[in-house]
Parts: C-alpha cells; structure tokens; sequence
C-alpha cells in the first residue's frame, strides 16, 4: 500500500496548480475550472484521511463538498453568463466597475 | 498497486497542469475531464467505491457538461486572446511553489507514513448508512441547497426584456 | 401668619385663565373674533371666583387648596398649594380686574390685528401665571409662576415679531429676567438648604424663631438674593433697562403686564417675605438705596422723553422704586398699597396712551400730538385724574399710597442709614415732584394747544372707554376708600405684614392734607405753566446745562455701560469660542478625523485594483505568510 503522504503530497501539489491557474488566469470560466481542481484536492486527501482512519466521515464529507460543487456550478455559471450580457466579455480584468 | 497510484499521480499532475496553461478554454475543460476521472481513480484505490462513481458521475458527467454547454455558448464570441502575464505568473508560481513547500515540510513531523491499516470499504451500502443516519439533517438541508441553487440560476440567468438600451 | 387655615376650593381661579388661553388660541384660529370673547369671559370668570373666595374670607384665616404633593425627594417635600390670605386676596383682586378690564379694552384694540388669537391666549396664559404667582404657598410654586410671567412678558413684548427691533426687546426683557431669576433661585436653593422648606407657613415661625444657624448674615444674603430677583422681575436698578424696551409690546400689555401686574410681583415677594426681611435691617438699607435711586434716575429720564409710552415706562419704573422704598422701611403694607393705587391709575394711563395711539393711528411721539381734548374727551379726561392720582394731589388715590410711603420713611428704625435718612427724605420729595411734573408735561402735551399731528384722531369705542372710566373712578376714590375712609382699612386688612411695627393711625384734616400734597401741586403747576406759557423756558433749561441735558436724553447711559463693560466682552467670548474653540478646535478635530481617514483610505485605494486574480494573489500570499510565519519560524 502506498502510504497517506504521498496522497497528501499529490492533493497539496494539485492544490497549488489550481491556486497558480486561479492567479494567473483571467477567463472567468477557467478561473472556476480551477476552483474545482482544489476542491477535488481537497476532497482526495478527505478519502484519504478516511482510509487511513477507518472512518467512513470522511466520504460523507466528500459527498457533501460535491453537493456544494454542483449547487455552486449552477449559480456561478449563471453569474458568468449575466456578466457577459452585460459586458460582452467573461474577462476578469474587465469586471472591474464597482471599483472606485 | 503503488504503480497504478504513481501513474496515477503523475497522469494527475499533468492534467492539472495542462487545465491551467492550454489557451483555449474548450481544452481547459476536457483537460479537467480527464483530471477528474484519474481523481475517480485514485478514490477506488482508496476502496471509496461509491465516491469514485459519484465523482464520475456528478463531477464529470453533469458539472462538466455545463460548464462545456456555457464555454460553447459563449465561445464564438471570445476573441480577445488572454495575454500573457509574467508579473502575475512569477507571482503565483512563486506563492504555489511556496505553500506546497511550507505544507509539505509539516506532513514530514507530523504524519505516520506508514501505509493504512484500516480495511474500510466505501461500498454504496456501507456509506448509504452513515448518510441516512447520523447524516440524515444534513443531507436534506442539502437539498434545500440544490433547490435554492436551481431557482437562483433560473432568475439569474433569464433573459430579461430591456425595456430601455442601455 | 399666625392664622387658621380653612381649606377651600382655589384652583379654579387659576385654572380658567389657563382654560381660556388654551380655547381662545384653538377656536381663535378658526374665527378670530371668538379669541377676545373667550379670553374675556375666562378673566372675568376668574374675577368673579376670586370675589366670592374674598368676600368670604373671614379675619385672621386663610383659605387652603392642597392640589397634590408635587417633588418628593428624600427629605425635599413639596406640595402644590394654593392659598389665599389677605395679601393674596388684595393681589389677585387687582390682577383679575384690571385684567379683565384690559381684556375688554383689548378686544377693541387689537381688533384689526391678524394674530389677536395668539394676543388673547397670551394673554389669558399671563394671568394664569400671575395667579399661580400670587395664590402659591410656598417659594417653588411661586417660582413656576415668576417664570410664566416672564415668558408670558416675552411672548408679548416680542407679539410683533416681524419687526425685529421688537423680538430684541423681548430678548432683553428675557435676558435681564433670567438674570433676576437666578439670584432669586440661589436664594430659595439657600432657604431650602438651611431650613429645609420653602412653605410660607412653615417657613414664617422657622425664621422668626431664629433657630437658623448662620444668624443675621444668613438672613441678609437670602434676602438679597431674593432682592436681586425683585430687581429683575420689578425693573430696579440695575437690572431695570428691559422696562422702557418693554414698551415694543401692544399697548394693554404694558398697561397689564408692565405696569400694573407682572412688575409688581417683586414687592409681593418682597411682602411675602417681609418677615424674614425685617430680621436683615441691612439687606432693607441696600432695598432702600437702590429704590430711591431708581425713582429717582427714572423720573429724571421721563422729563426729556417724547414717546408718551416711554414716558409712562420711565414713570412705572419710578413709581416702582417708591413701592419698594415702603417695603424697605418695614411697611409692607404700604407698599401693597401704592401697588393697589399705581395699578388702578397707572392702567389708566397706559390704556389712554393706547387710546390715543389708537386714535392718531400709532402716532406715539407727543410732538405730533396736541390739543386731543377736542376730540378725544373721555380719554382726556381719564388721563387728567390718573395724572392727577400719580402726581399725589389729596384726594386722588396716589396720594393716600405716597402720604403712606413718606410717613413710613420718616418712621425708619432701621441702625443703618439712620443719619441719611433726611437727605433721602428731601430726594424723594423731590423725586414726587418730578413725577407730578414730567406727568403733567405729557398731559399737557398731548391734549393741549393745537394739534400737530397729520392724522384724524378720533374718539375710542366703549370697550375701550368703559375700561377707561372704571380705572379712572377707580383711581380718583380707591384710594381714599382703602385707607379706612368708607370702614375698610387695607392697613388693618393686611394686618397679618405688620411684622412688630405699631401701627400708627394719623388722621389729618383736609387742609392738612392739601398742604401735605404741595410737591404734587408744585410739580403740576409749574409744568401746567411751563408748557402752555412759557414754552421756551423748558429748552432754555436744557441749553443753560447741556451735559445734563445729554444725560437724560441719554437716558443716563446704562444700554451703552451695560454694552460696553457686560455685552460686548460676553459677545467677544462667544465669538471667540464659536471661531476658535468650536470652528477651530471641535470642527477642527472631526474634520481632521475625516481627512486621516480620507488620506489613509487614498492610501488604501492603490491596493484595490478591481482585479480578482490580484485579490486571489493576495488572499494566498497571506495565507502563506502566516503558515510560515506560525510553523515554520
């Protein structure tokens, strides 16, 4: 068996590829794929930390997390979409007008 | 087994690599697909039956296919390419680089690396028992969630008759 | 007061007034007219009451009305009295029927004028406070009154609001008030301290049993605090400058208001309180100092007025001064007396002015007047006997107060000011000559010689008159019928303010009295002469001593003294606090906060850019930091 670092490792090394695309990415929808990666990271070491404890919490957590993922897809989607009517463009540079 | 994990990682680590630095968002999304799928991987090999199966269906089957039906819709008008910016690349590789380091160093004190001991199997049944148990509240206030999310996409994302051109 | 309580219903008298202020301002809105008729009636009712209480009030008692307890605190207990005893009686005799005569005369009056429902509901409120003033059984009611009386004073004095001249001198009226009051509230905080009621019943045995610990001197400051507010309220010097600015106010104020009521509520307290000011002969010599000064500047200045309202003003404060003179030599009831007689003839004297304002279409300037008596003879005649009465001519009723108010001078017992008591004597003669003259010279004025106006006077209708006449007749005889000639003796009905000086009795035969009255006679005549004969003599008076002639017409200055050395320092404080203290310093420090939150958040502002992958780069670059900062250092 591999041992439960190695996934921490792997889920921290995704989460900081997710957090590199979120910074650097300004297509509102890649920014939001991104998000998604981290949240799959976070939900691999849950399992993880489920198996490695024998605790079944830690799937039900996972369950929940893709519960919110999905609910979170639906409205933020929607966001995008209200934005580019008003704008033309999915840009996060140009959501820029609340600014003072 | 420690071979398909390690196939498995690096698989994932690519993909991730790859939904962040492909240009076009189309191949971003099948990038993250396929991303996902190796994530379902890795739960079977953590006996997570059932979340593995979810993950592909939810995650990758429903989630996705909307994100790709939005990416499609708008595509045609997305002309303006992203241009590249090293101030901000520079910036978040070195913050990336850095909190998977300072993480890293604490699992090396803080974690036994001994490989698990449990023989816990995340069968439908076994997780359906827990969930419609101890996390029966929760779960339904998951679904207030979910309907709360479906009426607020409908009214954001209607199509609102102007009655004047701004 | 050593007398008997008889509990009896009171509040009544005061409460119609207050009753009819509140209606004739409600009704008076919708139909002006209805204003005067309510305001009248709720007078007259009061009169009324206050008649059938007194004729009912037997020797050595006084009626009770304890309404309800009114400040509890710890051993601080205040009731709501109402009493009515002989000195309250004869007060409220006076306020409610010249009031109610003024009332009537003020329908007429005002009756053109589009705010005469405020003017009545003024009014009726005046005379509630002025009840509540005089019918008050202890200090702190009597207060409430003190105050109504003041604002009600105000609210008149300022009745024409819209010239601004006006609303100064209700201003003024105020203000000098308030300083008054506040010497008047020291003095009762004291009495409560140290004998712990201000009760006039209880207080009465407390202070004459002299148990108090401070002695003498203790009773010598409260009465002069007390003093300082009779100053305020009754227009003595130097708190007397409001008076003549006073006269801005609608001419049956003045007669009610300053003249024959409000004024006087300083010599009420002072009698009301006459027992503890005869334990303080010192605090009496200062009364009796500042009293004939004021008579005295104040006749002076009436001798170069023009305006016949200032006249009369300058001449109340005068007269005044003679009430106080009485109560500084211990005779009380004298000088309830002159308060009696002045109320009746110096109403008079008002309510004929505003006749005649009234008549010459508010012309009130004596130069353009003259020769009224043609036109004009019911209100000349009127204000003939009222001079007549002020000028203290036997039989007229001001002679009997100012015969009194001599004879209790020439019987002053008090150590202090013994040896000057003569010279007083002769200044005060002399002050009563003056007032007979300078009275004399605006009757002449005014309703003598040719007409010099441009109007077309005319006589006043009979709501005016009769009130006219009542004070008149009231005037010539009441006098001689208060002073024991027709069985009632005011002196033996105020008994009860005969705090251990005999009463003396002194019957004079009429010469004697006729020759007794020579400094009116003198002060007439000489004036009748002057004026109609001999009318460069006045002016060469004036122009053989121009700076005397400058000080009275200058009315010796006290507006510019009391400008210069207490108005203009108080302003250059207040502009100073408001430029720099509150402009500066106060403003200065909230906008200063402003302006660092504004510099700071200019500051700020570089950090929001609006760009969310900057605010994600900062959200993790934080995170970041603080991991390394708590595990890794």
């Amino acid at each position: 068996m591999v041992p439960i670092t190695h996934y921490l490792i792997l889920a921290l090394l995704m989460f900081s590829i997710g957090v590199v695309g979120v910074i650097v990415r300004r297509n509102a929808i890649v920014v939001f794929m991104c998000i998604e990666l981290m949240l799959n990271s976070v939900n691999l070491t849950f399992v993880a930390f489920s198996k490695q404890w024998g605790n079944l919490d830690g799937q039900i957590a996972v369950f929940f997390v893709m519960v919110v993922a999905a609910a979170e897809a639906a409205i933020g989607l929607a966001i995008i979409l209200s934005v580019f009517r008003a704008g033309q463009s999915i840009e996060t540079s140009d959501a820029a007008e609340l600014k003072f | 087994m420690a071979v398909t994990f390690y196939l498995m990682a690096v698989l994932l680590l690519l993909s991730a690599v790859a939904v962040i630095t492909f240009k076009n968002p189309i191949y971003s999304a099948l990038a993250l697909v396929f991303n996902l799928f190796v994530v379902a991987g890795l739960f079977a090999t953590l006996d997570a039956h059932f979340i593995a199966a979810v993950q592909v269906v939810v995650y990758a089957g429903a989630i996705m296919v909307l994100v790709m039906f939005v990416l499609m819709l708008l595509s045609a008008k997305l002309e303006k390419a992203s241009p590249f910016s090293p101030l901000y690349f520079g910036a978040a590789l070195i913050c990336g680089l850095a909190f998977a380091v300072t993480l890293g160093l604490e699992f090396d004190s803080g974690f036994n690396s001994a490989p698990p001991a449990s023989d816990l199997q995340g069968t439908v049944a076994a997780v359906g028992k827990v969930l419609y148990s101890r996390y029966v509240f929760p779960f339904e206030a998951a679904s207030l969630l979910l309907m709360a999310a479906i009426a607020g996409a409908v009214v954001l994302a209607r199509r609102r008759y102007r009655t004047k051109e701004l | 007061m050593n007398q008997a309580a008889i509990s009896a219903t009171i509040w009544p008298i005061a409460f119609f007034p207050l009753l009819g202020a509140l209606l004739a301002y409600v009704l008076g809105r919708k139909e002006r007219d209805w204003a005067g008729i309510i305001a009248t009636a709720a007078s007259a009712l009061s009169f009324l009451w206050v008649v059938k209480l007194v004729w009912a009030l037997p020797e050595a008692h006084y009626f009770e009305d304890q309404l309800f307890q009114w400040i509890s605190l710890a051993d601080l207990k205040v009731d709501f009295t109402f009493r009515v005893d002989q000195l309250s009686a004869v007060m409220c005799m006076v306020v409610t029927g010249v009031g109610t005569l003024i009332h009537l005369y003020s329908t007429a009056y005002m009756h053109e004028d589009e705010g005469r429902h405020r003017f009545f509901a003024y009014l009726n409120l005046f005379m509630f406070s002025m009840l509540l003033l005089v019918l008050g059984g202890n200090l702190m009611v009597l207060f409430i009154g003190w105050e109504g009386v003041g604002l009600c004073s105000y609210l008149l004095i300022g009745f024409w609001f819209k010239n601004l001249a006006y609303a100064a001198a209700g201003r003024k009226a105020f203000v000098v008030n308030r300083i008054g009051d506040a010497g008047f509230l020291l003095g009762i905080f004291l009495l409560l301290h140290l004998v712990g009621t201000t009760d006039f019943v209880a207080l009465q045995p407390a202070i004459m049993s002299g148990n108090v610990a401070l002695g003498t001197d203790f009773y010598t400051l409260v009465a002069l605090c007390l003093f300082v507010g009779a100053c305020g309220k009754s227009a003595q010097i130097p708190l007397f400058v409001w008076l003549p600015d006073a006269m801005a106010g609608p001419t049956p104020v003045s007669a009610l208001i300053h003249a024959a009521t409000m004024v006087t509520a300083g010599v009420y307290m002072l009698a009301r309180m006459g027992f503890l000011f005869v334990l303080a002969p010192a605090a009496l010599a200062v009364v009796l100092v500042v009293a004939v000064a004021t008579a005295f500047v104040a006749a002076t200045t009436a001798l170069t007025q023009y305006d016949i309202k200032k006249v009369l003003a300058y001449s109340t404060v005068s007269q005044l001064g003679f009430m106080f003179m009485a109560a500084a030599a211990g005779a009380f009831w004298v000088a309830i007396f002159h308060v009696v007689t002045h109320a009746f003839f110096k109403a008079c004297l008002f309510l004929g002015a505003g006749s005649v304002i009234h008549g010459c279409h508010h012309e009130q300037d004596m130069r353009h007047m003259g020769g009224l008596y043609k036109k004009m003879p019911i209100t000349c005649i009127t204000y003939g006997v009222s001079v007549l009465a002020i000028a203290g001519i036997f039989f007229f009723s001001g002679y009997q107060s100012k015969h009194a108010i001599l004879g209790a001078l020439e019987h002053w017992h008090n150590p202090h000011l013994k040896e000057w008591i003569e010279y007083i004597l002769i200044l005060v003669k002399f002050t009563a000559f003056l007032t007979a003259f300078y009275m004399t010279r605006s009757f002449v004025m005014t309703f003598l010689g040719e007409y010099r106006g441009h109007a077309h006077p005319h006589e006043s209708p009979w709501p005016m008159t009769v009130p006219l006449i009542v004070l008149a007749v009231l005037g010539a005889f009441g006098g001689l019928a208060l002073s024991g000639s027709l069985g009632f003796s005011l002196e033996h009905y105020l008994a009860a303010l005969n705090f251990g000086a005999a009463a003396e009795h002194h019957h004079e035969s009429i010469a004697a009295a006729l020759i007794n009255s020579w400094t009116g006679l003198l002060g007439v005549g000489l004036a009748f002469v002057m004026y109609t004969q001999l009318k460069e003599l006045p002016g060469m008076f004036l122009r053989l001593v121009p700076p005397l002639s400058k000080l009275l017409s200058g009315k010796y200055y006290f507006d510019e003294l009391y400008g210069a050395i207490i108005v203009r320092p108080l302003e250059g404080l207040a502009a100073f606090l408001w430029k720099v203290v509150d402009q500066g310093m106060i403003d200065g420090m909230v906008n200063g906060t402003a302006a660092f939150v504004d510099a700071t958040g200019e500051l700020r502002r570089i950090t929001q850019t609006g760009q969310l992958r900057y605010y994600a780069l900062m959200l993790f670059g934080a995170t970041v930091f603080f991991i390394i900062f708590y595990y890794v250092l």
